[in-house]
């Protein structure tokens, strides 16, 4: 693995022709925020400048512990708050200018899971998507049926659509959750630490799920997550943030430094290239030291 | 998901269609609720624009005013009667009109022809139905008991309504005047009354000169309450030649027992229907702490009193004659009956026997 | 299952409607005085066409002045409070809401006392009183309620329990210090009473502002089964919920005011009747809102038919009724799941 310098605003200078053609979806140029009680106080939080873009089928990690403004900049990329400098752009227009009938056409957030008060059925939770499309009693049309029972498809769900969503397992849940995204039709997928809930084999069936949907149908999806070993895998690009700061952007490999990883992660870690040029995180545990 | 099977995949054109659609249904959903209002609020509307005319509509009707200051127009000839209060069927009947009384309230105990007269529910909240079925020409109410609610309502449905307000023993006497006016039935209200007053000022020359008793009227004994000034049974003591020891403004106030026990009044005065069972709380009460130290109590001055003490009717006087006799039973010497402390005034011994 | 079409909503709501009219017909058969119904719809008939001097005496003023205004108050008033009580059910996220739970009908009950302590002559002082009541509640409640500008469902639930609490305490300050006599109509009102008539242009204030109110609370009957998934996730499929959650808010509170303003505190109706319509037609708020109006409507309309006639000629207050019959579905409810 060549060590290369990467500076913050690394792109893709060296990437392949094929990639280079993609179009740039999101562009977020020094986008900054804080955080504070009152307009005099100082600041409690604050995001410095980040820059990074997502180009569509591209799939962004925003890779960090906790507090480390992660959440921050998901918010600022899916337009709830406006940057305090700099820009947040999807395709050209600045996020959290858009109202929020055309953002919701654009842009799909899936959250983590929140309870569901009354038991709705999957198909109707999925055909909620729809809503940014509909008008007045936002009744569902052919079309969006159709598009909802699409996305059901593509999340490999069809099966559970008339089933109430409380008595599914939790991977269940979550493509359902992700079903209604896809009804959007959104250009950007965004997901804030999607795989907490569940067991290793539904966190990768996800991913993967996510990398083939980005490549079906163009979305550019940014992933919010803690988990090194996911990000490193299926990643196209990664942003680093330690408290607050974004301190590397750039595909895993590059990224993956086990000095830096074990500084923001504060874990004793070993960092190596894997087939196919991606990194293997392996955790180092302390009292394990002493065998070899 | 089942979708409907004929279903087929839109093109742009009918996709905005059917977003039109989806606007429609909310103007038929104010089209329907609004019918389903309309025809019977319509029909009422035509209803009440049709049937009523002017006020006197009654023919050969004649103004009165009420005790309140209502106008009410009465008819001619009074047939049918109905009393939405207990004291208000005793007047009635008193006057000798208990014949053209078509209905009373489940409260109306006395006489006992009241009982069996159509009841119409209690006098807080009769039933206006059954009022209206009885086809009244006329309906007595009283401001202390009936609800202004209740007055209007029949009101509205243009049934004639006298109000009383009585509120001393002296307006008690009034309103079988008033009432007796109403009903064309001066010739027993007039003399009715007046047999009243004139056992009242037999009474006052009898106590005339003697010290009025401090005393305590027990409306209930936990918590304490007593009567306040406003009220008939303070009206009644002071006719009777005795004071409250609690003077208040509120009708029914809550008094601390710590206080009556420093105004230590002279006699306990109880109200009741059933003397007996009185009688059993009453001694029981004697038992008890603090009670005990009433000097009243122990030495037996306790007054049981017909309950009619409370009901603005002619036998309101008997209670009151009762209460003279007990307070003040020197003045009473040379009628028959012992003027022992302890007075248990019996029902039997009155003239108004049940 | 099917997504709700418009056919199925109409012919839900027109099958509900249906019921409403055949119970408005026993509801006016019924009572102290029997009604054949083929008189009752010959005479409905005949005010319609507009020859009411053909109706026979004894009927008119049972059937128009007393029992239609009635059962058209029990109409109203039971669409009001079970759409009030669907509304603050999704706007404070909690299933045990109901419209009271803020505080309006304390509010109410406590204009119409210190109304009738200060001016007890005045005509409609009892009414007018409760509106004022409520209204001053409405606001103090929503200034309690609202957090960085907009309601906050946990911080308006406390605020509201809290006011209705001190409310609750300051009515029983005022009942144990003023005169016994003017507050007997109030224990009736307490519970809840359709037998005071009220005048017609009441009535009309009432149906106009439950068509205002039911109607604004209907436009944002989508953006409510978004909202009932999480406010992050409704926001991001454009739902405007600072807008929503304030129409939703004042709009269901002036209901509950206006219903009980005309009839006092009516309980349990606003709380069941969502959830029993949730159990039979689902949660989709397109359809339980006019399902829950014309349920309610019927189950009060039968609750004072029933307040009528089980003891005749006493006449028991519709609240006694609703509460009575409330308890047993409640259990049943509970265990079945409130879904």
């Amino acid at each position: 693995m060549s060590v290369r310098e990467i500076s913050p605003h690394a792109n893709g200078s060296r990437e392949t022709s094929a990639k280079d053609a993609r179009s740039i979806r999101l562009n977020v140029e020094q986008a900054s925020f804080a955080y504070a009680a009152s307009e005099q106080s100082a600041p409690t939080f604050t995001l410095g400048a980040t820059s990074f873009q997502a180009r569509e089928r591209e799939l962004v990690a925003i890779l960090g512990p906790n507090a480390s403004g992660k959440s921050t900049l998901l918010r600022l990329v899916s337009g709830t708050i406006a940057p305090l400098s700099g820009r947040v752009e999807l395709d050209g227009q600045e996020t959290s200018r858009l109202d929020s009938r055309t953002r919701a056409q654009r842009i799909a957030v899936v959250h983590q899971e929140s309870p569901i008060l009354y038991a709705a059925r999957a198909g109707d939770f999925v055909l909620q998507g729809r809503h940014p499309y509909g008008r007045a009693l936002h009744l569902a049309s052919a079309e969006d049926v159709a598009i909802a029972r699409n996305a059901l498809a593509q999340v490999g769900a069809e099966h559970l659509a008339s089933r109430t969503i409380s008595e599914l397992s939790g991977g269940e849940k979550q493509r359902i959750i992700l079903a209604r995204a896809l009804a959007q039709q959104p250009r950007l997928v965004l997901l804030d630490e999607p795989t907490l809930h569940l067991d290793i084999g539904a966190q990768v069936e996800l991913l993967e799920r996510l990398r083939q949907l980005a490549e079906e149908n163009k979305y550019a999806v940014v992933v919010v997550t803690h988990e090194l070993a996911l990000a490193a895998e299926f990643a196209d690009q990664i942003v680093l943030l330690h408290h607050g700061t974004c301190l590397r952007v750039g595909p895993p490999a590059v990224v993956y430094q086990r000095e830096l990883l074990e500084q923001i992660f504060e874990a004793p870690l070993d960092v190596e290239l894997g087939p196919a040029g991606r990194p293997r995180v392996h955790l180092r545990a302390r009292h394990n030291d002493h065998a070899t | 998901m089942e979708f409907e099977s004929n279903l087929c995949i839109l093109n742009s054109a009918n996709t905005n269609f059917a977003k039109k659609r989806t606007a429609v249904p909310r103007l038929w959903r104010a089209l329907f609720l609004l019918l389903l209002f309309a025809m019977p609020a319509h029909a009422q509307t035509r209803f009440a624009r049709d049937s009523f005319g002017p006020q006197n509509a009654i023919p050969g009707s004649q103004p009165f005013t009420d005790e309140i200051g209502r106008h009410v127009e009465v008819p001619a000839t009074v047939k049918r009667i109905v009393s939405l209060a207990p004291n208000l069927t005793e007047i009635v009947f008193a006057l000798g009109e208990g014949d053209r009384l078509a209905g009373d309230t489940d409260f109306c105990d006395y006489p006992a022809e009241a009982t069996r007269k159509p009841r119409v529910g209690g006098p807080v909240n009769p039933n206006l139905e059954q009022v209206v079925a009885l086809s009244p020409d006329l309906v007595f109410a009283t401001k202390a008991i009936n609800r202004r609610e209740t007055v209007d309502g029949l009101a509205r449905l243009r049934v004639p309504v006298y109000v009383t307000d009585p509120h001393s023993v002296e307006d008690m006497i009034a309103s079988i005047e008033h009432i007796g006016k109403v009903l064309h039935a001066e010739k027993t209200a007039t003399p009715l009354a007046d047999g009243l007053r004139e056992r009242l000022s037999n009474l006052d020359r009898r106590i005339a000169g003697t010290v009025p008793r401090r005393v305590l009227f027990v409306v209930w004994t936990t918590p304490l309450i007593t009567v306040g000034r406003r009220t008939f049974i303070a009206d009644a003591l002071r006719r009777a030649g005795a004071l409250s020891v609690v003077d208040a403004k509120a009708e029914w106030p809550r008094v601390s027992f710590e206080e009556i026990l420093r105004l230590q009044p002279e006699f306990l005065v109880f109200a009741s229907a059933h003397a007996r069972e009185t009688q059993h709380d009453i001694d029981s009460l004697r038992t008890r702490q603090g009670w005990r130290e009433l000097d009243a109590l122990r030495r037996g001055n306790i007054v049981i009193v017909s309950d009619a003490i409370n009901r603005p009717a002619p036998r309101m006087v008997d209670a009151v004659e009762q209460l003279a006799r007990a307070f003040h039973s020197e003045s009473f010497a040379s009628q028959d009956g012992p003027s022992t402390a302890t007075l248990e005034i019996a029902q039997e011994a009155c003239a108004c026997a049940r | 299952m099917r997504p709700l079409t418009l056919k199925r909503l109409l012919w839900t709501c027109g099958a509900l409607a249906v019921m409403l009219l055949a119970c408005v017909i026993l509801a006016l058969k019924l009572g102290a005085i029997p009604i054949s119904v083929t008189d009752l719809v010959l005479n409905l008939g005949r005010i319609v066409i507009g020859r009411s001097d053909q109706l026979p005496t004894e009927y008119r003023l049972i059937i128009f002045e007393l029992r239609m205004p009635r059962i058209l108050l029990g109409v109203l008033v039971g669409a009001s409070l079970s759409v009030s009580g669907a509304s603050f059910q999704a706007l404070l996220r909690n299933p045990l809401a109901d419209p009271f739970v803020l505080g309006v009908s304390s509010g109410a009950a406590l204009g119409s006392l210190l109304a009738l302590a200060i001016a007890p002559e005045l005509p409609l002082i009892t009414p007018l009183g409760a509106f004022l009541g409520a209204l001053a509640t409405i606001a103090a409640v929503y200034f309690l309620g609202r957090r960085d500008g907009q309601l906050e469902s946990a911080t308006l639930l406390l605020g509201g329990i809290i006011s209705a609490s001190f409310l609750s305490a300051m009515i029983m300050f005022l009942v144990t210090t003023l005169s016994g006599r003017d507050l007997r109509g109030i224990v009736f009102w307490l519970m809840g009473d359709l037998s005071t008539p009220v005048p017609t242009s009441l009535r009309w204030i009432l149906a106009f502002g439950l068509l205002a109110g039911i109607g604004a609370i209907y436009t944002t009957a989508a953006d409510l089964n978004l909202l009932l998934t999480g406010e992050r996730e409704a926001i991001h499929l454009g739902v405007d919920v600072t807008r929503v959650k304030l129409v939703v808010y004042v709009s269901a509170s002036l209901l509950t005011a206006l219903a009980v303003s005309a009839s006092g505190a009516i309980g349990y109706v606003g709380l069941l009747v969502p959830h029993a319509v949730r159990l039979v037609f689902g949660s989709d708020y397109r359809l339980l809102i006019p399902a829950s109006a014309l349920c309610g409507a019927i189950a009060i309309v039968l609750a004072d038919t029933l307040a009528r006639t089980v003891a005749a000629p006493t006449e028991l207050p519709v609240g006694a009724m609703t509460a009575m019959a409330g308890a047993p579905i409640f259990i049943y409810l509970l265990r079945r799941g409130m879904r």
